[in-house]
């Protein structure tokens, strides 16, 4: 890495390259998170609404995790994604309690 | 290898994918189509939660998902997404022999995932789990495969990336496409997230 830079102009020299280290770091996360909600199921025996609870809360921690960090969203510039997705996550949500609603109350 | 990663850091800006108003226009409207992609997917878990009980003759999920191999098809697609988001890393350092290298681990850990889905399928098939046995089997295989179409459709788009990687070079062009391939693939992860969790998670404990 270090010598194709020197090669190059001092403007390249502005931007610093992120290193691995931080999407290890999210990568651990989403594992320890996916760990703790399979462990939770199949210990089996606990109360179910608890179950419920940890395990949702795990999925959403693990995506808020994936969509800062892999997906770039904590990344400036990223306000139109950040609306697009969630505009479609909204509708897609809407969607859930309408028929969850329709369909069991 | 490094004469040529010289010379593409000579031509290359920092981030070639947002180099030119194509390339910009490129990650913004996929960032749209992920919306749209967020809807369909809403719609399939609305779905599936409105008739995942409903079982008629069939086996409740209780009985028929087997958490290990669900378990292991998530580590394979949590590598892989990490595998791609290196390749979008090599991207930005222009080494493009790394950039390959990650893509390729990416696909073939996709093509591990298609594998254990398709072994998991037959096995339900097999234990009278159909598409039509009930209104769960039915919403069930709709979502999920859904799903595994998208990591199918990934694979393939990947596969032909890499070879007109191969054959172009990577290039304020062909930056964008690996760019936002990589945003694909994380979106599929992010959606498995939710199937583990609502179909096989909850499914499982009733």
């Amino acid at each position: 890495m270090s010598t194709q830079h020197s090669a190059s102009d001092s403007a390249k020299h502005r931007h610093r390259h992120e290193g691995p280290g931080k999407h290890i770091v999210a990568f651990i996360f989403s594992i320890v998170l996916t760990l703790i909600a399979f462990a939770a199921v199949m210990a089996g025996e606990v109360n179910k609404t608890f179950t419920y609870i940890i395990i949702i809360v795990m999925a959403v921690l693990q995506v808020i995790v994936q969509l800062a960090y892999w997906m770039h969203m904590k990344d400036r510039g990223h306000l139109m994604p950040i609306i697009f997705l969630f505009g479609g996550a909204l509708i897609g949500f809407t969607a859930i309690i309408m028929a969850v609603y329709w369909v069991w109350w | 290898m490094s004469s040529h990663a010289e010379h593409l850091d000579g031509q290359l800006p920092h981030e070639p994918e947002k180099a030119t108003l194509e390339g910009r226009n490129k990650v913004l409207g996929f960032w749209l189509f992920l919306g749209g992609e967020s809807v369909l997917f809403g719609t399939l878990f609305a779905t599936f939660l409105a008739l995942r009980d409903q079982i008629a003759e069939g086996k409740p999920g209780t009985e028929l998902f087997q958490l290990p191999t669900v378990a292991l098809a998530t580590f394979i697609l949590l590598t892989s997404s990490l595998t791609s988001v290196f390749a979008t890393q090599a991207l930005h350092r222009h080494n493009v022999k790394a950039m390959i290298n990650w893509l390729i681990v990416t696909v073939i850990l996709g093509l591990g995932f298609l594998g254990l889905e398709i072994y998991e399928f037959f096995e339900y098939v097999h234990e009278g789990h159909k598409f039509t046995t009930s209104a769960f089997s039915s919403s069930f295989y709709t979502l999920v495969g859904f799903h595994g179409a998208h990591v199918a459709f990934g694979v393939v788009w990947i596969g032909i990336l890499i070879a007109q990687i191969f054959k172009k070079g990577l290039t304020v062009v062909t930056a964008p496409k690996i760019y936002v391939a990589g945003i694909y693939w994380h979106f599929i992860d992010v959606v498995w997230v939710f199937i583990f969790t609502v179909v096989y998670l909850m499914g499982k404990v009733g």
